[in-house]
């Protein structure tokens, strides 16, 4: 019970937080329009902007495949997926993975 | 298509430590660094299947330049501390490129 209320206070606290971190990201640079965490099993934790539920998968898997390409436990990968949209920044942080949708201007 | 033809440039590429030509039936060329690394091919391939099934949803059309093509990306760039891999795909080919890392702070889009 109490780790089911502590899981679901850190959700909502991850969530409120992703608020803000979407805020100071547009606030710093306007062409950031999507921001997405996820676990490492793909799950979305918050997303905002353009990248949603149905990105989780992909971009946890990315960054999973990513870390094979070094052997160092201590250099994170960080992929760039870049088109005409804008690019999608994805990198891991411990158990979370981030990405960012960031448009050309 | 030759090797020859398909590696030519990729040696003229500034500060490139190593390049690898891939098709889905294995590694077509390689170089410098990269030279027989069947690993780092067999996970960029990987990593291109991937990253195929991306795909930025209906709400997010506007933030698509007019004409442009839905393909989810021009070109993958893995960006590690001491290097950068940049891979794009052309003609069913895998166009790997290690690059040296110039500026090793933070990745900016």
């Amino acid at each position: 019970m109490l780790t089911s209320l502590f899981l679901y206070i850190s959700y909502i606290r991850l969530a409120n937080s992703l608020d803000f971190v979407f805020f100071l990201c547009s606030m710093k640079n306007p062409a950031v329009v999507g921001v997405l965490c996820t676990d490492q099993q793909g799950h979305n934790l918050g997303c905002r902007g353009s990248l949603s539920d149905e990105h989780g998968g992909v971009v946890s898997v990315l960054a999973k495949q990513a870390a094979a390409l070094t052997r160092d436990l201590t250099d994170t990968p960080t992929v760039c997926l870049e088109s005409e949209s804008g690019n999608i920044l994805v990198r891991s942080h411990g158990t979370i993975t981030i990405a960012v949708h960031k448009i050309t201007s | 298509m030759s090797t020859a033809a398909l590696t030519a440039g990729l040696d003229r590429i500034p500060d490139q430590l190593g390049y690898l030509v891939i098709s889905e039936d294995g590694v077509l060329a390689s170089a410098g660094e990269l030279e027989n690394d069947e690993h780092t091919a067999s996970v960029i391939m990987q990593m291109v299947r991937t990253a195929n099934r991306f795909r930025l949803s209906g709400s997010a059309d506007h933030f698509r330049s007019p004409g442009s093509e839905d393909v989810p990306f021009k070109r993958m760039s893995v960006v590690l501390e001491d290097f950068v891999l940049a891979v794009t795909v052309s003609g069913q080919k895998v166009f790997v490129v290690k690059r040296q890392h110039a500026h090793p702070e933070h990745v900016t889009a």
